[in-house]
């Protein structure tokens, strides 16, 4: 049974956090440690199994990243491995004028306006990406498998610069 | 997690940062990124009519590792032919910065810059 369908869901990219959040808690009621006080160690024993995989479904379907992962494992895509380097001069020559950015912003002037536009460039071009990667996990084709592969590589970027204007927000109002 | 000393020393002292003119034919520019940690990294070469480089920056945005091996690599580059730059192994970047195996990825960045740096001399000249 792959996690999808633990949760009773089909195996689509587009799901309703919420929902998914109230199956957790409901599916993990089912093999709480009090219902088996009184059974056998062996059914002790699959029960707290079963949590910890209702627990390992329920953290890679709810972030979209690995979730999106998941779904290209399940239609057997060949993802580049996490360590490989991604070599897209354009899409990374944008990334370093970003981080360029977030470093500037501790400098500025206006350092509330700076954290406002920075939130907004992220978002936006991060929000191009999420977009592109719903429709190309819609087809199960090939190329549109490993289009979203790509995609969910360049999306651990903006992730990354998520991380990174937090962390500068942080220390400028500590 | 400990750093070596050498990641520190080449942290708090980066060797060669900075930027090139990356229209200028004589500079290569390699840019490559690591999607497990968000790391860009931007190594650029100065390179004779001879093909010896002659001069190396960098621009790196990431953890220590990660600024530690573009700094190195600069250094080790000068002075070689591209040919010789283009054999430098990560291993060798890792063994030197004694980095631990989750950190591995980041030499493989810096070895990764070099080769795309190459790439884009040969695609100029």
């Amino acid at each position: 049974m792959n996690y999808f369908q633990l949760f009773g869901l089909e195996a689509e990219f587009t799901l309703d956090l919420a929902e998914l959040s109230a199956t957790y808690q409901a599916l993990q009621k089912t093999v709480h440690p009090d219902r088996f006080a009184h059974s056998s160690a062996q059914q002790q024993l699959l029960a707290v199994q079963k949590s910890a995989e209702i627990n390992d479904a329920f953290q890679t379907l709810k972030q979209p990243i690995s979730r999106g992962e998941y779904l290209l494992k399940l239609r057997n895509t060949d993802l580049p491995a996490e360590q490989e380097t991604l070599g897209d001069v354009g899409f990374l020559m944008e990334q370093m004028e970003l981080r360029e950015m977030l470093a500037d912003i501790e400098h500025a002037s206006d350092v509330d306006a700076e954290l406002f536009a920075a939130q907004e460039t992220i978002d936006v071009q991060s929000q191009h990406l999420w977009q592109q990667l719903e429709e190309k996990l819609l087809v199960a084709d090939q190329a549109n498998n490993l289009s979203a592969g790509e995609l969910l590589r360049k999306l651990k970027f903006y992730l990354k610069l998520q991380v990174e204007l937090d962390r500068i927000e942080d220390s400028l109002f500590d | 997690m400990a750093y070596s000393e050498k990641v520190i020393d080449h942290y708090e002292n980066p060797r060669n940062v900075g930027s090139f003119d990356k229209n200028d034919p004589s500079i290569a520019t390699g840019m490559v990124g690591a999607p497990a940690c968000g790391d860009v990294m931007k190594l650029q070469l100065k390179i004779d009519e001879n093909g010896i480089i002659e001069d190396a920056k960098f621009k790196t945005y990431g953890c220590g590792s990660a600024i530690a091996s573009s700094s190195l690599v600069t250094e080790w580059v000068k002075g070689k032919s591209i040919d010789e730059a283009s054999e430098i192994k990560n291993t060798a970047i890792a063994e030197e910065l004694a980095l631990p195996p989750v950190k591995i990825h980041c030499s493989i960045l810096a070895e990764d810059a070099i080769k795309a740096a190459i790439e884009d001399y040969k695609a100029k000249n």
